[in-house]
């Protein structure tokens, strides 16, 4: 009887000197995986423009129908982004998003990108509507880098995204 | 013309000789891809999407006989030794036409990477992108990866604006002509052309202000790529986004149907819905770019209600009680008929019928009219009722053996799809003569154009009739009272009559002649003539009777009563009852004092002049229902907002009488209430409910107590029948162009003589045989950009038509006037100054005043025509 116990707490005394699998969030940030999909973040340019043109491919694609765009037309005298049109209007609904990636598939410019930061709670409904704002990211924080999935295919990037590459 | 037999992917199809390879494949669910070929336009063989192989029978040389094979069977040759592009090659008999072959598809391959080679592919941010047939195709046909590199492309500046409505990029045009065709053949508006050559090649517009033409839009939707987008859509939302809500327009007589392209209830869009018996697949740009008013900030949104000097908000109901109590008041202080009503023509049916349910059978006041109490008012007519065209009329089908005669009208300005088509009678065969005393548009396209002394539209009608009845050829005509018809005329002789129209008589004989070896004839009224009094629309009835022109599909009159459902309005009794008042005798009434309190849906007339404006301050009591806080409603006593086209169902009646159903696509922003909404209100508190609880209740209602209204209950207007022949497959070639019409194309109504069988009584002339009138005379004309409150936020906004007067040459070299310099006209009523344009067809002695915002016509004009000193004016 006690043989038994003994025999099964072994285990457990076993795991009590070895490293623990778990980290003490949140104290401690277990890094993700580099395709991790996390919260979106709307990029931009290296000279600080938007690059979201406002096409709305990205709300067509996604399956939850959690993005909404509401496209303008730029002012030539002070676009937001290359080209002729921009997004005046941007919002991810977060409750809906399922976080399939499929917007930045769809996304013929590579604005938008699911990026890894997980920690997107919020205390009411209304705040899970993820604003342009929101998502733009800082105007210096910009990247001119070919789009990774153009990149990777060896192709030559359709025009909207080849702007200023 | 004789049929042809001849086999496209091995089906066998019978054609009328003559018909293209491309609309022969359609009739049998063969789809050739095409970029310039339209099946509303002639084809021009451009763009060389649609070669296919053609097989032909050979034909042995010397002896003119079919080469045989062994079989028997004849020996085919491919034609000319190469694909045949499909769109200009006429169908023979024997052909054998293959669309799917090796050679074909590389053909259609090459084809699509030549024109991608320099297109920019910017399809995401292009407003034709979802529905453009340039990425239908590539997707079906093209090549998967193209060998031209981004740098090699053409490079324009993008977009530069056509006109005030159109942008074009020329990077994305694939110049295949079809902008340039439809406004030469389609709107008659010669307005676009080509540019440079070569790698320059471009569309540009040819005319000041640019893109000059009442249906510029269409271009947009025939465009088969992006080059042509409009800058009422730009950018808006993607095509895909939008809830496409059929509606019919209520701007002009024509009804055309629309689409209203919803996202977020919000109006993002209009375009056209086809149907074949009204506007095929277009519509003009009042129709598409006129509509912006129903987002426009200062629309009313609460009902208002008099205190004092000032009108507060109210709710609906105490609104609604004030309203009916304060008519009430007025009806047991000074009776019934010292109460008026007036309800705008662009209201619905089922508006019509709760506006007389109150005015006439709660209230019984005889004072109803649908018309705006102004100079130009119409007079009742009934002659497109009696020897309207019957039930079946299809414009689209008429041509050869076709006479359209418009009398004192102007389609392109009261009813502009009217001018499309006319001229598609014309380009069949079909002939128009135009009766004006002013130049025209449709002048340009008529075979014969009768220019008569102004107001004198009745007597060259008479002359003519008076030349057939004396003729003594045979009448064959149904029509009764045409025996009454000569005493009538009391011995006037045709000779007079052509005299005192101001036109040679040789012109009437040959006008006569024309008139009676037509075979079907189309008699159009427009304001013009509908104004003044019924002279003009009995003589009309007159000449349909004496010809026999009535009560067959395609023969008969139509009248252009100013307004989207004026038809309605007097079918369904919103006209003065016995003894009651035209609503231009309401302001004298007023002065008098025998008129005390007004319902006023929908109309301004508080603009029309100081009496009217004036007569409106004197009344004790006001009720306005309309969408923005008018003139007349800011006289008001109670002002109550109604919806607007987009937020409310119903039925409207057209110039051919057909019924069309419109409907809601959203609610109303602030809860504004369709008029027959607000009507049943007021009749809820005056204590007889009617208790409709939607709108085709009334419908219902309308259908069993106007024996007309019979047949036209939602479930038949909700038929489809008859479109411009789109295949189920063939979206991908169309897309953008149109609306397919599933929601119903509408019942015509039938004449008298259809449903009672008892031909229709031709109504006694009086002859009008005075001399021509001496001095000058100007004539009130109407214009479609009239500045109303239509073009609120409208992107035609800077084509409004501003006051002005139009002198002949001969006329502003007397007066030493040039363009644009002050004319002073002076009437019995009053004297204005504007500024004058000069049109070279005016003749000596008329004047035209255009009836725009901005200009009191009743100020100056006692009625459509106003004699008056002209003098040149003071800068
Ligand atoms: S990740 Fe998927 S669900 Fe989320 S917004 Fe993008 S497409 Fe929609
Ligand atoms: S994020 Fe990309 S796909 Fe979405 S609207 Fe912007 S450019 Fe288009
Ligand atoms: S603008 Fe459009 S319709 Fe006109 S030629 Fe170019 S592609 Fe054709
Ligand atoms: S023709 Fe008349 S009914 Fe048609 S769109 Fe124009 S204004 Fe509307
Ligand atoms: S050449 Fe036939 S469709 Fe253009």
């Amino acid at each position: 009887m006690l043989g038994a116990i003994f025999n099964g707490l072994r285990t457990t005394l076993g795991y009590l000197f070895r490293k623990p699998v778990t980290v003490e969030y949140p104290e401690v940030k277990r890094p993700v995986r580099e395709r991790f999909r996390g919260r979106h973040q709307l990029k931009r340019f290296a000279n600080g423009m938007e690059r979201c043109i406002g096409c709305s491919l990205c709300a067509a694609a996604c399956p939850s129908d959690a993005i909404l765009v509401v496209p303008a037309a730029n002012d030539p005298a002070q676009p937001n982004s290359p080209g002729e049109r921009y997004a005046a209007t941007y919002e991810i609904n977060m409750l809906r998003c399922i976080f399939c990636g499929y917007c930045e598939d769809a996304c013929p410019t590579n604005a938008i990108v699911l990026e890894h930061q997980y920690e997107i709670s919020f205390y009411d409904r209304t705040s899970s509507i993820f604003t342009k704002e929101l998502l733009l990211v800082a105007a210096d924080r910009g990247h001119g880098e070919i789009p990774p999935v153009l990149a990777q295919l060896d192709r030559r990037p359709s025009p909207p995204a080849q702007i200023d590459l | 013309m004789p049929d042809v037999t001849l086999i496209i992917d091995g089906r066998t199809v019978t054609v009328p000789a003559g018909t293209n390879i491309v609309d022969a494949a359609r009739t049998t669910e063969v789809a050739i891809p095409v970029f310039c070929y339209h099946p509303k336009l002639k084809p021009v063989g451009m763009c060389r999407m649609c070669l296919v192989e053609v097989w032909t029978p050979l034909i042995d040389q010397a002896t003119r006989q079919p080469v045989l094979n062994p079989d028997g069977t004849p020996k085919l040759g491919l034609m000319m030794g190469k694909l045949q592009p499909g769109c200009v090659t006429p169908v023979a008999a024997g052909m054998v036409v293959k669309t799917v072959t090796d050679k074909v598809q590389f053909a259609q391959r090459g084809q699509l990477e030549f024109l991608l080679s320099s297109h920019p592919l910017d399809c995401p941010v292009c407003d034709k992108g979802g529905e453009c047939p340039l990425q239908n195709l590539t997707m079906q046909f093209g090549p998967s990866t193209s060998r031209y590199d981004y740098q090699d492309k053409v490079h324009f500046e993008k977009p530069i604006p056509l006109g005030d409505t159109i942008y074009l990029d020329r990077e994305r045009c694939i110049l295949c002509s079809r902008c340039v065709r439809f406004q030469d053949d389609i709107a008659g508006d010669p307005v676009l052309g080509f540019d440079s050559r070569g790698r320059s090649w471009e569309i540009i517009s040819k005319s000041d202000p640019p893109f000059d033409s009442k249906f510029s839009g269409n271009t947009t939707d025939i465009c088969p790529v992006g080059a042509l987008t409009s800058s009422d859509f730009r950018f808006k939302a993607r095509v895909w986004e939008v809830r496409p809500v059929p509606v019919v327009c209520t701007h002009c007589p024509v009804g055309c149907n629309i689409t209203l392209d919803m996202r977020h209830d919000r109006l993002m869009r209009v375009m056209p819905r086809e149907n074949d018996f009204v506007n095929e697949i277009w519509n003009c740009d009042k129709g598409r770019f006129g509509m912006r008013h129903v987002d426009d900030a200062t629309r009313l949104t609460t009902p208002l209600v008099r205190r004092g000097e000032q009108l507060v908000p109210a709710s609906w109901d105490e609104a609604l009680r004030v309203a009916a109590q304060g008519l009430m008041r007025v009806r047991s202080s000074a009776g019934a008929t010292a109460l008026a009503g007036m309800i705008g023509a662009d209201a619905s049916n089922e508006d019509f019928a709760l506006f007389r349910h109150v005015m006439h059978g709660v209230l019984g006041t005889p004072h109803l009219d649908h018309r705006p109490g102004g100079p130009a008012d119409v007079a009742l007519e009934t002659a497109s009722a009696r020897f309207g065209v019957s039930s079946g009329t299809n414009l689209l089908g008429l041509g050869t053996g076709t006479l359209v005669l418009l009398v004192g009208a102007d389609p392109e300005e009261e009813a502009p799809l009217y001018v499309l088509r006319l001229r598609g009678i014309v380009a069949r065969g079909g002939q128009l003569v135009t009766v004006n005393a002013h130049p025209t548009k449709l002048d340009g396209s008529a075979a014969r154009v009768v220019r008569v002394a102004p107001g004198r539209e009745a007597a060259l009608i008479q002359a003519v009739v008076c030349g057939i009845l004396d003729g003594g050829a045979p009448m064959s005509s149904r029509a009764r009272g045409i025996d009454r018809l000569r005493t009538s005329l009391k011995g006037a002789s045709a000779v007079q009559l052509a005299a005192a129209a101001g036109v040679e008589f040789e012109v009437v004989r040959a006008l006569t002649d024309q008139l009676i070896s037509a075979p079907n004839m189309i008699i159009m009224i427009g304001r013009t003539g509908l104004a003044q009094g019924s002279a003009v629309s009995d003589a009309v009835g007159a000449l349909a009777a004496v010809t026999g022109a009535f009560g067959r599909p395609g023969s008969g009159v139509i009248a252009l009563n100013p307004g989207g459902n004026a038809r309605g309005a007097q079918d369904l009794g919103i006209v003065p009852g016995e003894g009651g008042l035209a609503a231009a005798q309401y302001w004298d009434a007023i002065a008098r004092g025998e008129l005390k309190a007004m319902l006023v849906a929908g109309l301004d007339p508080a603009t029309l002049g100081a009496a009217s404006a004036s007569a409106l301050d004197a009344l004790d009591f006001l009720v306005v229902q309309d969408a923005f806080l008018s003139d007349t409603a800011r006289r008001a006593d109670v002002v109550l907002p109604c919806a607007m086209l987009p937020e409310r169902d119903g039925t409207f009646t057209n110039a051919e009488r057909r019924v069309q159903r419109s409907r809601q696509a959203r609610q109303a922003p602030d809860g504004q209430r369709a008029h027959w909404q607000i009507l049943q209100g007021i009749a809820a508190a005056l204590g007889s409910d009617p208790g409709y609880s939607v709108s085709s209740d009334v419908t219902d209602a309308i259908a069993a107590q106007v024996p007309a209204y019979a047949g036209a209950r939602y479930t038949s207007l909700g038929v489809t029948a008859g479109d411009w022949g789109r295949q189920a497959n063939e979206s991908v070639y169309y897309d953008g162009t149109s609306y397919t019409n599933t929601e119903g194309t509408g019942v015509q109504l039938p004449t008298g003589v259809e449903r009672d069988g008892l031909p229709p009584v031709a109504a006694p002339l009086t002859p009008l045989t005075g001399g021509v009138p001496t001095g000058t005379l100007a004539v009130l004309v109407p214009r479609a950009y009239d500045g109303r409150d239509w073009a609120r936020g409208s992107k035609l906004a800077p084509r409004m038509v501003p006051p002005h007067v139009i002198v002949g040459p001969a006329d502003a070299g007397t007066l030493g006037i040039g363009v644009g310099e002050p004319v002073t006209l002076t009437s019995a009523r009053g004297s204005v100054t504007l500024p004058a344009q000069i049109d070279r067809g005016l003749a000596a002695g008329t004047v035209l005043i255009v009836d725009v915002a901005g200009f009191a016509a009743a100020d100056l004009c006692g009625g459509v025509i106003t004699s008056v000193d002209v003098a040149r004016g003071e800068a």
